[in-house]
């Protein structure tokens, strides 16, 4: 078997609170935390992931949260990305309607990267305020319209959405 | 009451046979009436009667209720006494052990201290979890009351343990020092010093560098923007898991401050970091920066070696280190490097350091200098050697037969101040009269007077002898510079020169005033005539 370590860098995105933080734990150290701690700037994690050439050190910077673009996360912290995921709360509407705009601002940054919607907290389906037809058609704005339905505190289809940009990357670096 | 008539009773006699059947008729439509008016009577006979029996039971029930009030009452009086009583008692009892609690305190402490002292004793750890809780507390409580006096206690504690640190730090900077200063006194520690103070390094800031030795523990080589991890060695430290995560945080730090502090520059970059002795020195290239963390004071020159390996990475590297991507196969080995500049840059510790072609030429143009300058030395002394006994000939007859008493020679002699061809024999160190008649040819009358050493105070008789009775010889006039020639008593031999040439004679001394001190050597308690 090849052993080619490749590092990858993978950004996390979204509005204030939308759960970043906790997929990122329940990616790296799969497990869940209820307590809200707001990121300051970045935090930056690391996880190995098998890959058919070796294996792929993501290297997941969660990016502050913001709150609209006017404050848009850090710009800086972009560079050299080679995948994003988009995140957003189905049960906050408000930070459904501002992904186009992170979408938008990730590709000026590197026009090559490679995005993935994540709506989260599929959990708490009993608040939830926005449907897939809606999800699947902001998706299809800045997108191929697909969307992960993720849950951080379950860990439903979590995994999922690290190894699909694992392979968007692979499969054009 | 009045009783209700019935209207179809009529009265006897007063009948008649018209009125019969309407009294009948009446009597009929009335009876029931009538008996409903009877059945009234009845009842408002028997709600009377019952009226009359809840009357009287009321009237019992409240005599009842009214005796018991009055007992009730009797009771609480009673109640009332009693409790003003116990006031009484309990005020009396409060009284009776205020004024016996001072005693009881006395009584109780030691006991309480002795229970205090063996619990702990038996119980230590109990003991400490009980109160551990609180101490801090208290300590807190303690400075925030009595700042003063707490400081005075721990003063001792915490004055001794800070002298015990600098203490320790002191004697081991010294010896440190004191092992430096022993290689610094060395041949390649001499040679060190003199290159640092070439370069304008005092052997102080030497000695400081050397105690405080400089180490890199690592060296990173970092994408820009990215933070991707290009190259990591660790010479001074182990392995460390996390090197690409530290990397991406400290690209993460730079970018922060460069956009919280740079004021819109994106030219200016973080440059160091420092955290306790160790520091964090960053080099930026446009492409990749260098991250040295190292410890003690950075050799002269270290910045500059750090720009000029990133100013050569850039040359060869830079568009590689640019499209970095994460994927190591298109990344040379720069490890080589890093080692190298790690080698190079922490001196001859690590490793013989290659000279540059200045260098070597420097270093050999130096040592024919040196060489030259040695040779010179050499010749110098030689020829002084060779020639001191002319110079300066000895005061015996036997110098003065040497062949160096050429006439080319002659120059040299007459330039010493002292030589006189005169035939004078006295103790001074003049020289000398015992010159052979071969040497007197070789002197050209130009001669050169000594310098006198004092002069006469007035005109003043001289005599052959050191006594005020021998007779007149010749005056000595004032102002005449004199030599002191001997010294006896209140005497001064001395000699001066008139027109018609040198002359000698006694003074007393208070008639000479000495310009320079009078050698010891000329004093002497019996005079030479």
């Amino acid at each position: 078997m090849n052993n080619t370590i490749v590092q990858k860098k993978i950004c996390l995105l979204g509005d204030f609170g939308v759960g970043k933080t906790s997929l990122v734990r329940r990616f790296v150290e799969d497990r869940f935390e209820d307590k809200y701690l707001t990121t300051i700037g970045v935090k930056i994690s690391r996880k190995t992931i098998e890959r058919p050439y070796g294996s792929m050190n993501m290297l997941i910077w969660d990016l502050a949260g913001s709150t609209g673009f006017d404050s848009f996360t850090n710009p800086s912290y972009m560079q050299g990305t080679a995948g994003a995921a988009i995140v957003c709360d189905i049960t906050r509407r408000e930070t459904l309607t501002i992904v186009a705009e992170y979408a938008r601002q990730a590709r000026i940054m590197n026009p090559k990267i490679h995005l993935v919607f994540v709506c989260n907290k599929a959990d708490l389906a009993g608040t939830r305020v926005i449907s897939d037809p809606e999800i699947a058609s902001v998706s299809s704005t800045f997108g191929d319209g697909t969307f992960f339905l993720t849950s951080a505190r379950t860990g439903e289809r979590v995994e999922d959405v690290f190894f699909t940009l694992a392979e968007k990357i692979d499969a054009r670096p | 009451m009045k009783p209700i008539q019935p209207d179809n009773e009529t009265p006897a006699g007063s009948t008649d046979e018209n009125s019969d059947p309407l009294i009948s008729i009446r009597s009929i439509l009335l009876s029931d009436v009538r008996d409903r008016l009877r059945e009234i009577e009845h009842q408002i006979d028997a709600s009377q009667t019952q009226a009359q029996s809840d009357d009287d039971n009321l009237r019992q029930q409240l005599n009842e209720l009214l005796m018991e009030l009055d007992r009730l009452r009797q009771l609480a009086r009673e109640a009332d006494e009693r409790s003003r009583d116990l006031k009484t008692e309990i005020e009396i009892l409060r009284r009776r052990a205020q004024a016996d609690s001072e005693g009881l305190i006395a009584r109780v402490t030691p006991v309480l201290g002795d229970m205090i002292s063996r619990t702990i004793r038996d119980s230590r750890d109990e003991m400490a979890e009980a109160l551990g809780p609180i101490m801090g507390e208290a300590i807190r409580v303690q400075i925030r009351d009595s700042r003063k006096d707490m400081v005075e206690a721990l003063y001792p504690v915490i004055g001794e343990s800070v002298q015990r640190a600098v203490g320790e730090f002191t004697k081991e900077f010294q010896r440190n020092i004191d092992a430096r200063l022993k290689a610094a006194f060395g041949p390649r520690g001499m040679l060190r010093t003199a290159s640092a103070r070439l370069r304008g390094i005092s052997p102080a800031q030497l000695a400081m560098r050397d105690a405080l030795p400089f180490s890199i523990r690592e060296i990173f080589l970092i994408q820009h923007g990215s933070g991707l991890l290009l190259a990591h060695s660790h010479p001074g430290s182990t392995e460390v898991a996390d090197s690409d995560l530290i990397s991406g945080m400290l690209t993460a730090i730079r970018d922060f401050v460069r956009d919280s502090f740079g004021y819109g520059d994106k030219d200016k970059e973080l440059d160091e970091v420092q955290y306790g002795d160790q520091r964090i020195i960053i080099q930026s290239g446009r492409a990749a920066y260098l991250a040295v963390v190292s410890t003690g004071t950075e050799p002269e020159g270290f910045r500059a070696k750090l720009h000029e390996f990133v100013s050569e990475l850039h040359v060869k590297y830079e568009k590689v280190l640019a499209q970095y991507n994460g994927d190591p196969t298109i990344l040379p080995n720069l490890q080589p490097k890093i080692a190298r500049l790690v080698a190079e840059t922490t001196g001859g510790e690590t490793g013989p350091r290659k000279m540059s072609r200045n260098t070597k030429l420097a270093w050999v143009i130096g040592i024919l200098v040196s060489v030259l300058l040695i040779a010179l030395g050499c010749f110098y002394l030689q020829f002084t050697v060779a020639l001191y006994p002319i110079a300066f000939p000895s005061p015996t007859a036997t110098a003065t037969g040497t062949p160096t008493a050429t006439p080319t020679l002659t120059a040299t002699s007459t330039a010493t101040a002292t030589f006189t061809p005169t035939s004078t024999s006295t103790p001074t160190q003049t020289f000398t009269p015992t010159s052979t008649p071969t040497f007197t040819p070789t002197f050209t009358p130009t001669f050169t007077p000594t310098p006198y050493k004092a002069y006469a105070d007035g005109n003043v008789w001289t005599r052959d002898f050191p006594d005020a009775i021998k007779p007149h010889v010749e005056v000595l006039f004032i102002k005449t510079p004199v030599t002191v020639l001997s010294v006896y008593g209140r005497w001064l031999k001395v000699e001066w020169f008139a027109g018609d040439g040198r002359h000698q004679g006694w003074v007393p001394a208070i008639w000479i005033t000495v310009v320079e001190p009078i050698s010891p050597i000329l004093i002497t308690p019996t005079f030479i005539p």
